[in-house]
C-alpha cells in the first residue's frame, strides 16, 4: 500500500498516533503567535536534525516543498516591502516550521494507526461502528484503486499500440471507464458475498 | 449506503488521485499554485456520480491524503498539505464535486450532456475552487485580493481545458449507468 | 458479396508470399533494463522457424522478449529487427507484420461490440470502412462465428473472448504472430479448441507458455533462465531437461 510513511526504527515511530497529532496541534497553536524569527529559526534547525536523524529519505521529503519555494520567495518579497525583514523571515520561518512539523507526523506514523487514532474522534462526533468501519474499508479501496487504474490504463494502451504503433487516444477513456466500473461492481459483489451487510434488510441494487 | 455506493465513492477518490499522478505544470507566474489534472478528477465525480456521492467521494480522497497517503499531485500527502499555501484549494475539492454534480444533476440533459457537463465543470470546478482557494492563498501570502485574484487568471486556461475534458468524458461516459443509485 | 470476392477476401495473403522476405525476428545484441534490473545483457537470437516455444520460470524475460519483438519495449542497446525492420524506427509500421496477443483477454479487447475490435487493425492500416467491416464478416463466417459482429465483448465467454482477440490480430494478416501464454486462463476443451486454430494459421507463431503438452508439437524450444538462453533446441530435448529440473527440484527450492 502506498504511504508517506517511512519505515525506520526511531524513538517517534514508537509513540502512539494520538498523541502525535494532538502534539502536533498544540506545537502549531503555540508557534501562531510567535514574531521572533530567531526562536522560528532554533525551532527550524531542531526539526532539520530530527529529520536528519531519520535518514537520507526522510531529507529528500523536503525536496517535495522545492515548488514552494518560489512562492515563499514571493512572500518574503512582499513582506520586505511593507514591514522589517524580522517580520518577513519569521513568516516564512514559521510556515516552513509548521509544515515540517506536520510531515514528521506524517512519516513516522502508519496510515492504520492514524485511522486508529481517528476512530474515537469520530465516536465522538457520533459516528456509528458501523459507519466507522465503512470508512476504513473505504479508504483502503480507495488506495487499492490508484495502482489498478494505472495498470488497467497501461494495460489498454499497450494493447493499443500492438495493434497501430501509436498511443492509446483519449477516446478510449469510456471503454476504460466501462472496464473499470466492471471491476468495481465485482469487488462489491464480492463485498456482499462476504457478508458485508451494508445495509440489512435492504438489497443493495 | 448500498455497498455499490460504497465502492463508486472509493473508485472516484482513487480517480482523482490517479489524475494527480500526472506530472502538474509548475509555473512562477501563478504564485507558485501548480496545475495539475486532478481537479479533473473533482468534477469527474460530480458529474458521473452526482453531487452528494461525488462530494464524498473528494471527501474521502482528502481524508486518505490526511492520513497520509501521498496521493495529492507532486506526490504529497499527511496533514501538512493543509497548512501549507494550497490548502484551500483541496479543501475547496468537496464543495467544488458537490455544486458540479448539482448543477449537473439541475439541468436534467436539456442542453445536451456535453455543454452541461462542461459548464457545470467550469463554475464547480473553477470557479468555486478559486473562490475557497484564493482567499486562503492571500491569506497566506499577506496580499490583496487584486494580487491574488490575477493568480486566479492564469488558473483560467487550465480550468477551461479541464471543465472541456469533464464534458467529453461526461458524454462519451453517459450509458455507464453511474447516476443510477 | 459474389463467390469469387468471399474466397478471395479470406485468402491469407502472407507477406513471405512475397519471394525474398522471410518472416523473421532477429535480436542483435540487445540489453534492457527494468525498473533498476537487467533483464538482458547482450542477447543475440533469431527467430525464423515456423513454431517457436518461449519456456522458463517467471521472471525469466519471456514477457519482455515478445514485447521487444513487438516494439512495445525498446532495448536500451543493441536493435530488435523485425523482418528487416528496426523497431526503434519502424513502430507504425509494425502492426502490418507483427499480431501480439496477450495473456488477460479483457486488457486487449479496446472496443464494445467484435465486429469494431476485428475491423480497427485494417483501419488503423488505411483501409477504407466499408471493406474492413466485409473482411471482418468473412473473418468471423471463416472461423464460425458467422454474424458475431453485433455482439458485445464483455458477455463472450473467457475463450469467446480469446478467440475474437485472435481474430483481431490476424485480421490484418501479420506475417508472425506472438503470444504471451494466451490461453492460461481458458478451460481445456477450449485451450484445445484455440490451439487447434493456431495450429491451422499460416503465420509463423512465437509462444510463451507454461503449457509444455501444446508446445510438445513445435519446432524449436527456448528455454530462458533470468534473461540468458539455458536451452535451445527441438522440444523433445528442451522441454524434457526443463521438465527434469522443475520436478527434481526440492518444494522449497521450487517456489523460489
Amino acid at each position: 500500500m502506498i504511504s508517506g510513511y517511512l519505515a525506520r526504527g526511531t524513538p517517534l515511530h514508537c509513540v502512539p498516533a494520538g498523541a502525535k497529532l494532538t502534539a502536533l496541534a498544540l506545537l502549531s497553536l503555540a508557534l501562531l503567535p510567535v514574531d521572533d524569527w530567531r526562536l522560528l529559526a532554533a525551532g527550524l534547525c531542531l526539526v532539520l536534525a530530527v529529520y536528519a536523524a531519520l535518514g537520507r529519505e526522510a531529507l529528500r521529503r523536503i525536496a517535495l516543498l522545492r515548488p514552494f519555494l518560489i512562492l515563499f520567495a514571493i512572500i518574503a518579497a512582499f513582506q520586505l516591502l511593507t514591514a522589517t525583514w524580522q517580520d518577513a523571515a519569521a513568516s516564512i520561518l514559521r510556515l516552513v516550521l509548521m509544515i515540517l512539523l506536520a510531515d514528521l507526523v506524517t512519516m513516522t506514523t502508519r496510515m492504520q494507526d492514524m485511522m486508529a487514532a481517528l476512530m474515537p474522534v469520530l465516536k465522538l462526533l457520533g459516528f456509528s461502528a458501523a459507519s466507522r468501519k465503512k470508512l476504513s474499508l473505504m479508504v483502503s479501496l480507495a488506495v487499492r484503486f490508484v495502482p489498478l487504474l494505472a495498470e488497467n490504463w497501461n494495460a489498454r494502451d499497450e494493447a493499443w499500440r500492438a495493434r497501430s504503433g501509436r498511443r492509446a487516444p483519449l477516446r478510449q477513456v469510456a471503454p476504460f471507464l466501462a472496464e473499470t466500473l466492471r471491476t468495481s461492481d465485482h469487488i462489491a459483489e464480492a463485498l456482499d458475498a462476504r457478508g458485508f451487510a451494508a445495509n440489512r434488510g435492504r438489497r443493495s441494487k | 449506503m448500498s455497498v455499490r455506493d460504497m465502492l463508486l465513492i472509493a473508485l472516484f477518490a482513487g480517480i482523482i488521485a490517479a489524475l494527480g499522478l500526472l506530472p502538474p505544470i509548475n509555473l512562477p507566474l501563478a504564485g507558485g499554485v501548480p496545475i495539475t489534472a486532478q481537479s479533473l478528477g473533482v468534477t469527474l465525480a460530480g458529474v458521473m456520480l452526482g453531487a452528494q456521492r461525488g462530494a464524498l467521494a473528494a471527501a474521502l480522497f482528502l481524508i486518505a491524503v490526511a492520513l497520509g497517503a501521498p496521493l495529492l499531485a507532486g506526490g504529497r500527502g499527511g496533514i501538512s498539505v493543509f497548512t501549507g499555501p494550497t490548502a484551500g484549494f483541496i479543501l475547496g475539492f468537496v464543495p467544488a464535486a458537490f455544486v458540479t454534480g448539482w448543477l449537473f444533476e439541475a439541468w436534467s440533459a436539456r442542453l445536451g450532456v456535453f455543454l452541461e457537463a462542461t459548464t457545470a465543470a467550469l463554475i464547480g470546478g473553477y470557479l468555486v475552487l478559486n473562490l475557497l482557494g484564493i482567499p486562503v492563498l492571500a491569506w497566506i501570502k499577506n496580499q490583496t485580493f487584486r494580487e491574488a485574484g490575477a493568480v486566479a487568471l492564469t488558473l483560467l486556461p487550465g480550468g477551461v481545458l479541464k471543465a472541456v475534458a469533464t464534458g467529453v468524458v461526461g458524454y462519451l461516459a453517459e450509458g455507464l449507468g453511474t447516476r443510477r443509485g | 458479396m459474389d463467390e469469387t470476392r468471399r474466397r478471395a477476401l479470406s485468402r491469407p495473403l502472407m507477406r513471405e508470399d512475397i519471394p525474398g522476405t522471410p518472416a523473421q525476428i532477429a535480436f542483435d545484441s540487445v540489453s534492457l533494463a527494468r525498473g533498476g534490473n537487467a533483464v538482458f545483457d547482450a542477447l543475440s537470437l533469431t527467430l525464423a522457424e515456423r513454431r517457436i516455444g518461449l519456456i522458463g520460470n517467471n521472471g525469466s524475460g519471456k514477457s519482455s522478449l515478445l514485447r521487444l519483438a513487438a516494439g512495445l519495449l525498446l532495448p536500451d542497446a543493441g536493435r530488435v529487427l523485425v523482418n528487416g525492420l528496426e523497431t526503434r524506427e519502424h513502430r507504425r509500421e509494425l502492426p502490418s507484420h507483427i499480431g501480439f496477443l496477450f495473456q488477460n483477454p479483457d486488457h486487449q479487447l479496446l472496443f464494445p461490440t467484435v465486429g469494431e475490435e476485428i475491423a480497427f487493425g485494417l483501419i488503423e492500416q488505411d483501409v477504407p470502412v466499408r471493406e474492413a467491416n466485409e473482411r471482418t464478416a468473412a473473418l468471423l463466417a471463416a472461423h464460425g462465428c458467422a454474424g458475431w459482429e453485433k455482439r458485445a465483448v464483455h458477455e463472450l465467454s473467457e475463450g469467446g473472448k480469446q478467440l475474437v482477440c485472435l481474430l483481431a490480430v490476424i485480421a490484418t494478416q501479420p506475417s508472425i504472430l506472438l503470444l504471451d501464454e494466451p490461453f492460461a486462463s481458458l478451460d481445456l476443451p477450449t485451450r484445445l479448441d484455440m490451439a487447434a486454430r493456431l495450429d491451422a494459421l499460416p503465420q509463423r507463431v512465437v509462444m510463451a507458455s507454461h503449457d509444455l503438452d501444446l508446445l510438445a508439437g513445435f519446432d524449436r524450444i527456448i528455454w530462458l533462465e533470468r534473461g540468458r538462453v539455458r536451452a535451445d533446441g527441438p522440444p523433445r530435448r528442451v522441454l524434457a531437461a526443463y521438465e527434469a529440473e522443475v520436478r527434481g527440484l526440492a518444494p522449497e527450492a521450487r517456489s523460489a
